[in-house]
């Protein structure tokens, strides 16, 4: 087993009567990239802050490499920080930024020099050394605010939202570097985003946060594929709901009866429900097929409706089925011969049984 | 909450409480004190006694309230001069390009920046029996003897207008850059004409700014010292003139300092029954911070 | 065909005149070879240039003028950027009033106040003493550096700080490398300002001087009451020539449009 470079154990932080972080467990191994995934307001920035020492945490205790890190100043913890909005000082230039955490550890001029020059190397900018912040573009400055975080040789990298101020083609472009930094370096990273294709596509393993509560902690497979609770399926991913009750449970599988009348199964996936309680029934949009005309036997999983919008996204195409009470949105690759369906078309919808999640429905 | 975040943050607020000292210091021995000090001394006669009587020479005295009238006077004259003149200043700042306001917007204030006798001195130069202007007009033959343009309220106002002008001018324009110039396009869509734009757009949103700019002009008139002993000469007596008077030549410091609360109090009156009268329930509405 | 007047560009135009007329006026005549004020200013002299230095209580109300100026400056600006700096960092509770307490000289008139300290500073022994007129004028210009260092604070951005305290800098170097440096425009234009506004102050000092020192301003307040000829305008020249090197210094550093709230001090 790796060792272990963050604990987080059983964390908690109040503001006011408020609790906006509660129970936070988490242990990161070194090298990990994490992310922290979440809507606006669930905690993942105020437990980054508790982590680079911003904010004490009320409760509970945070280890970086094995050392009680409670009460312990930022300025002592040896981390590497990169933020939403840069933060690059304006009055210094870009070597002078970079060096900046080096002067402050008394590191030899010449020494300093040439960390510097290195580490503009690994971001691919050693162009822009006597800049000043303003004369950079903001994809450039995002590589400077990382070079400067990773000079000092931290232990742990934070970097809160760090691609969240940049346009959606850059985004991707840095998005691609930070992925080739980390495997290049190997630093342990924890990262703060709400972007779930970002955490998705950068971390090993993601925690997706709600009201300051853990929903789940898994590789990003796992969260997408075998997501824990309904809020992780619905955050991440687009999904059809199917509303009903539950008939029965046969063996591994749950019958469900639709709204709609419709029976329809769902793996238990080791759940168990009583009968006739409220529940969600999801299916991800690619996870549909379509073929024309009605089903011999509705129900199962499969169901029956007809086409009312199609919408052509690239490389794939969207329909609106609507089935019953409900309407269901399927993916299809461009190239599917069935992208010529037309409006108030008959069609099939159906799906693998395992695709399909079931949850209990809250009440109100 | 843990001890600890309350010790740190004890500790932040007690620096912040350090660094206040030495301002507040000034402020209480140098401002608090005294005004209060002399808010108590216009309460005293000449032994020292509790007395009403400077307060009540005042109402008496038809003088005195002749020269509150003539302060009172000279001030709205200014700030009418002032609104006339900003207001198109304003506008003219509002639709300039970034060059021609930052170049118009320096013009205005820098003069601002020079001392207020210096500016006299040239009005005086300008303005004078002798001056630029009655000699130019002379020497055209349009007038035969000298204007009067000096030591009387008219030479007052001029010289208050000059030198506060640049608060209405300020005042206003902040509030007309607030004003979404999409406003223009969709009455411009409607068929509104300029003058009706500026009447049903403008001007009830540039309200604020002409409050602010109106009380500001006039509470500096009325305080005005500089320019009234040096432009009204001793003809045009205001009160804040003759309570230095008082104070200084006649060291009747009691009935001095009744004066400058009197100021102070008929200043503050004023701007509020105007502030009042201007903030109606709907300007209230539209304006609701 | 018609022709359209830009009323607004010519009323804008004799504004700015007017404004500035005093001082067109007054340059001209200061170097008349006339022994009087006239129109127009006759040949050209430095005679009453000259004339300034023969006028030692001219040239002792400037140098005067000049140290009261520099030290009401350096001493309001320290004691406004620590007050501003404790609201807006430390977020003191109740921060709205302490400004507005703070700012409060601004809103009574100045010859109030000068009657005020007079008269209190008489009672305490500080009559006029050098002490008491300094006092006062650091009082006037310190809600000034206030107001400046709060704007400057104001997009201030405290990431910067905490982006050097996670780097491992100590609360010291914190404040000296980051935001000492990124305040100094506020902090030059403090100093620059609360410079003037002593330097230009008549109203208080009137009631503050001792009747042996008095300021430039007061000097030639209490010359043009007696006697006007073109000496005023000759020292009023060099004030000019002065007051417009600081004038572009706080443009270059500040904005002058960013200087002026709308809330100021009267004269």
């Amino acid at each position: 087993m790796k060792a272990l470079d963050v604990e987080l154990i059983h964390i908690q932080k109040k503001f006011g009567n408020n609790i906006v972080v509660d129970d936070f467990n988490l242990q990161v191994e070194q090298g990990e990239c994490i992310s922290f995934l979440g809507p606006s307001g669930c905690g993942k920035t105020t437990t980054l802050n508790m982590i680079a020492g911003f904010l004490e945490p009320d409760g509970g205790e945070l280890k970086i490499k094995g050392k009680l890190m409670n009460n312990v100043p930022s300025n002592k913890r040896e981390l590497g920080m990169v933020f939403q909005t840069y933060s690059l000082f304006p009055h210094m230039t870009v070597a002078e930024n970079v060096a900046y955490g080096l002067k402050l550890r008394k590191v030899p001029k010449a020494e300093i020099k040439q960390r510097v020059a290195k580490v503009l190397e690994t971001v691919r900018l050693p162009q822009v050394a006597d800049r000043y912040p303003k004369q950079l573009s903001g994809g450039q400055r995002q590589r400077i605010a990382i070079a400067r975080a990773l000079v000092t040789e931290p232990s742990l990298l934070l970097l809160d939202e760090p691609l969240s101020n940049l346009d959606a083609k850059l985004r991707e472009e840095l998005r691609d570097e930070l992925k080739r930094l980390h495997k290049e370096i190997g630093v342990t990273t924890i990262f703060v985003t709400h972007d779930q294709e970002e955490a998705l596509y950068l971390s090993d393993r993601i925690v997706v946060l709600s009201h300051g509560k853990i929903e789940q902690i898994g590789t990003p497979w796992e969260i997408y594929n075998e997501p824990a609770t309904e809020f992780v399926h619905t955050f991440i991913g687009k999904s059809n709901k199917l509303t009903g009750e539950v008939l029965r449970a046969e063996g591994d599988r749950l019958l469900v009866q639709l709204d709609s009348g419709s029976t329809i199964e769902a793996p238990l996936r080791g759940k168990s429900f009583s009968g006739g309680e409220a529940v969600s029934v999801y299916i991800r949009p690619e996870h549909l097929s379509v073929s024309e005309g009605a089903a011999a036997a509705a129900g199962g999983s499969q169901l029956t409706g007809k086409v009312h919008l199609s919408s052509f996204l690239g490389s794939f195409t969207e329909f609106e089925v609507a089935t019953g009470q409900e309407t269901m949105t399927v993916r299809l690759p461009a190239m599917d011969r069935l992208r010529g369906l037309e409006s108030g078309e008959t069609v099939t919808v159906s799906w693998n049984p395992e695709h399909a999640f079931v949850f209990p429905r809250k009440e109100g | 909450m843990s001890a600890p975040a309350t010790r740190a943050k004890r500790a932040a607020y007690q620096a912040a409480l350090l660094l206040l000292v030495p301002a507040f210091i000034i402020l209480l021995g140098v401002f608090v004190i005294p005004m209060l000090y002399i808010f108590l001394m216009s309460f005293q006669d000449a032994k020292e006694q509790f007395t009403f009587d400077n307060y009540i020479l005042f109402v008496k005295d038809p003088y005195y309230i002749g020269i509150l009238w003539r302060t009172v006077k000279v001030s709205l004259l200014t700030v009418l001069c002032c609104l006339l003149l900003g207001y198109p200043v304003a506008l003219f700042l509002s639709k300039a390009s970034g060059k021609m306001r930052g170049f118009v917007t320096f013009l205005i204030i820098s003069p601002h920046l020079i001392s207020v006798v210096i500016r006299n001195f040239g009005w005086v130069v300008i303005l004078g029996d002798k001056g630029w202007i009655n000699t130019i007009l002379m020497n055209l033959g349009l007038i035969e003897k000298p204007l009067r343009l000096l030591y009387n309220e008219l030479g007052v106002v001029i010289g208050l207008t000059d030198a506060f002008i640049v608060y209405m001018v300020l005042s206003i324009s902040t509030s007309l850059y607030a004003v979404d110039s999409s406003l223009f396009k969709a009455a411009g869509i409607l068929g509104a004409s300029k003058w009706t734009m500026f009447r049903t757009i403008t001007l009830p949103l540039s309200l604020p700014g002409i409050l602010a700019g109106t009380t500001l002009v006039f509470s500096l008139s009325m305080s005005a010292f500089v320019t009234p002993a040096l432009m009204g000469g001793t003809s045009v007596k205001v009160l804040p003139v003759i309570t230095y008077e008082k104070i200084m030549a006649t060291l009747n410091w009691p009935l001095g300092a009744a004066l400058a609360f009197l100021l102070l109090a008929s200043t503050v009156v004023l701007v509020t029954v105007f502030s009042k009268l201007v903030e109606t329930k709907r300007y209230k509405e539209v304006f609701a911070s | 065909m018609k022709i359209r007047i830009p009323w607004l560009g010519v009323i804008t135009t004799l504004v700015c005149l007017m404004v500035i007329s005093p001082f067109l006026v007054i340059v001209p005549v200061s170097f008349t070879s006339a022994r009087y004020l006239s129109f127009p200013p006759q040949g050209f002299s430095l005679q009453w240039y000259q004339k300034i230095l023969d006028r030692p209580e001219f040239t002792d109300a400037f140098l005067f003028s000049l140290q009261l100026a520099a030290v009401t400056a350096v001493v309001a600006t320290l004691i406004g950027t620590l007050a501003a700096l404790a609201i807006h960092k430390y977020n003191v509770p109740g921060k709205g009033f302490v400004t507005t307490l703070l700012m409060s000289p601004l809103t009574v008139p100045s010859i109030i106040i000068g009657i005020a300290a007079l008269l209190f500073f008489t009672r305490i022994g500080l009559g006029g003493s050098f002490a008491g007129l300094l006092l006062a004028h650091i009082l006037i210009a310190v809600p000034y550096v206030v107001r400046l260092t709060l704007t400057g604070l104001s997009s201030f951005d405290y990431t910067l700080e905490r982006a050097a305290y996670i780097m491992g800098a100590k609360p010291f170097n914190v404040f000296w490398d980051i935001t000492l440096p990124l305040l100094r425009p506020a902090i030059l234009s403090g100093l620059i300002f609360s410079f003037l506004t002593s330097f230009d102050n008549v109203t208080v000092s009137l009631f503050l001087v001792a009747p042996d020192t008095t300021t430039l301003p007061l000097a030639i307040f209490s010359y043009m009451q007696e006697t006007l000829d073109p000496l005023v305008a000759s020292i009023s020249s060099v004030v000019i020539l002065l007051s417009l090197v600081f004038i572009f210094l706080l443009e270059r550093v500040y904005g002058l449009d960013r200087l002026f709230g709308t809330n100021t001090q009267s004269h």
